[in-house]
């Protein structure tokens, strides 16, 4: 029992005393404040806003090509494997019956045993989880590998400045950790 | 500390528990009453999830057979996942991928195959989980902070049913007499009305919140990468294990009702009420079911190419601590045994909903009135003694 309670108080106090049980209302405002995001993820996950948030390009692969797409415009997301970017890819038209599985991995792969994470999907969406190391040089180049049916494989590379300029901006803040 | 003095604490506990966070509980109970429910209310408002019999004599198609009248009406689409409901009157949930890069739910007839309609941009059944589970607050680097702030609920839930059972002595007697004042005022009948619904709901509140704590655990356990999980890892299936094939021919696999067919044979009492397509070239066919537990789902991995079965994660497979942890979440939902047991579910959510309401209004009724009794006296005596005046005839009535 305070004192400032036990003598007259001021209006501004018997407001308080009032109303203070029914403040937790308040915390409506939280899912209201949240239901834009919760809308724009529910459409970015039924695809109705397309294969990721932002469509980074083409990316020629042999005979084969990709449109690549950060699945969110932002940087790699921590994880207890290390720092993670998520992509997504769709196949060209013509190559979804062509194309056994498709690979992505930062730097030039020395052999498809070593051509990266694996895409998981369908031709028309398709995604893959990239370890991203914090020491990633900023001139890094994704690579695309593709495997046919009967078993050729094909290489395409895009500038990791141009797949996901939101994981150079991280790289840059990160800095080269000794 | 005397007899008097500690019940008046246990009786405090009790009032101060629910009350500064009172219209945030009674959302969280109110959501998650429509969520147990939303399911059947998405099949009144919608006419597309509803399973309509084309013929009185109409069977139920095999999952080949909706796949191929899937093809056959939408020759581009893929299909991901084919999902049977509980419930014979729900259509078939499944999974397609659209060439335009949509992944969406459509409602299929389980009869004929048709698809009745693809689920709306606004998923209502979604839309009540997540308010009701996390506050719609987005998971970004692990549970979100959303899903403490409901979870965390649960204990003062449970708080609440042990500190009102222990307030309310010889509380069975209000099963033999059944006490509802009508005509003694306000005050009279939510106090009686709050004291006779818990008790019906003692079951349900222990339920609710040994289950929503459960969800707290959850949250701290996967937040600190902690497994209690039997569930084997699965492998992808090795690379000389599947079939190379001529440029542009995917190599063949097996039709999906004789998977289905290999792996009941091998796993008795493995019943299908899912199937999940394999992901990619190298990726196993996912079907699963409920066992004779009907909390707990059965799944086993199938090679695609050869129907071999790679893994299967079984009841048999489960530790004793999986069989009540597993248990939790259907517990918590309702979501195990058909309508009646969500309508069940249902209803113990609106009395809960309805006992926050009432604690909420004895309060006022009584708080306020101390409260005006203590202003007017603030001058001559402590505010103390019209507080506890009250208090004294709150506890001494429920003890009739």
């Amino acid at each position: 029992m305070s004192k400032v309670a036990a003598a007259t108080p001021s209006p501004l106090r018997a407001v308080w005393l009032k109303w203070r049980f029914h403040l937790n209302v308040l915390l409506l405002l939280v899912p209201l404040g949240f239901m834009p995001k919760y809308l724009a993820d529910a459409a970015l996950f039924r695809g109705d806003s397309g294969i990721g948030e932002r469509v980074a390009g083409e990316v020629q692969v042999g005979p084969w090509s990709l449109t690549l797409a950060e699945f969110r415009n932002e940087g790699p997301r921590p994880d207890p494997a290390g720092p993670m970017k998520f992509f997504n890819a769709a196949l060209c038209a013509n190559c979804a019956e062509q194309v056994k599985a498709t690979y992505l991995r930062i730097g030039k792969p020395r052999s498809l045993r070593a051509a990266g994470v694996i895409f998981f999907g369908t031709p028309y969406r398709m995604g893959a989880l990239l370890p991203v190391p914090e020491r990633t040089p900023a001139d890094a180049e994704l690579w695309v590998t593709m495997e046919g049916w009967d078993g050729t494989m094909h290489q395409g590379s895009i500038a990791l400045s141009q797949a996901s300029p939101a994981t150079i901006a991280w790289l840059n803040k990160q800095g080269v950790k000794p | 500390m005397s007899k008097k003095s500690r019940s008046k604490l246990w009786f405090l506990v009790h009032s101060w528990l629910a009350l500064p966070i009172w219209f945030f509980v009674l959302i969280v109970c109110v959501t998650g009453t429509l969520a147990v429910v939303s399911q059947e209310i998405v099949w009144l408002a919608n006419p597309e999830i509803r399973a309509s019999k084309p013929s009185d004599d109409a069977e139920p198609l095999s999952y080949d057979q909706v796949i191929n009248a899937i093809k056959r009406a939408e020759p581009l689409v893929i299909v991901q996942s084919i999902i049977r409901p509980d419930e014979s009157h729900f259509a078939l949930s499944v999974t397609l991928s659209y060439p335009d890069g949509r992944s969406v739910e459509v409602y299929v007839n389980p009869y004929t195959g048709a698809i009745q309609g693809i689920s709306p941009a606004f998923d209502f059944k979604q839309f009540t989980r997540a308010l009701h589970g996390w506050w719609l607050v987005p998971f970004t680097n692990g549970f979100s902070w959303g899903w403490y702030l409901v979870s965390a609920l649960g204990l003062p839930l449970l708080a609440s049913l042990i500190t009102g059972l222990v307030v309310y002595k010889r509380f069975w007697k209000g099963f033999l007499r059944p006490t509802l004042r009508i005509r003694h005022g306000a005050r009279i009948f939510w106090g009686d009305f709050h004291r006779l619904s818990g008790i019906w709901s003692i079951w349900f509140i222990a339920v609710i919140s040994i289950t929503g704590t459960w969800f707290l655990i959850q949250a701290i356990l996967g937040d600190n990468q902690i497994s209690i999980s039997s569930e084997p890892i699965v492998p992808v299936i090795a690379r000389e294990n599947v079939p190379t094939s001529a440029p542009g021919v995917p190599a063949p696999m097996i039709a999906l009702d004789d998977a289905i067919e290999i792996a009941s044979q091998r796993i008795p009492g493995l019943e299908t009420s899912f199937v999940f397509l394999p992901l990619n070239a190298y990726s196993h066919l996912q079907i699963g079911g409920r066992g004779w537990y009907p909390l707990m789902f059965q799944t086993a991995q199938i090679n695609p190419y050869t129907g071999e079965v790679a893994v299967s994660h079984l009841l048999s497979n489960r530790s004793t601590l999986e069989f009540v942890t597993e248990s939790m979440r259907p517990l918590h939902t309702g979501d195990f045994g058909g309508l009646w047991i969500k309508l069940i579910w249902a209803f113990f959510g609106l009395v809960l909903s309805m006992m926050v309401l009432s604690g909420l209004l004895i309060w006022t009724k009584r708080t306020a009135l101390a409260t005006l009794h203590a202003l007017k006296r603030s001058h001559k005596a402590p505010r103390q003694a019209a507080a506890v005046a009250a208090l004294q005839a709150e506890m001494t009535e429920g003890n009739q």
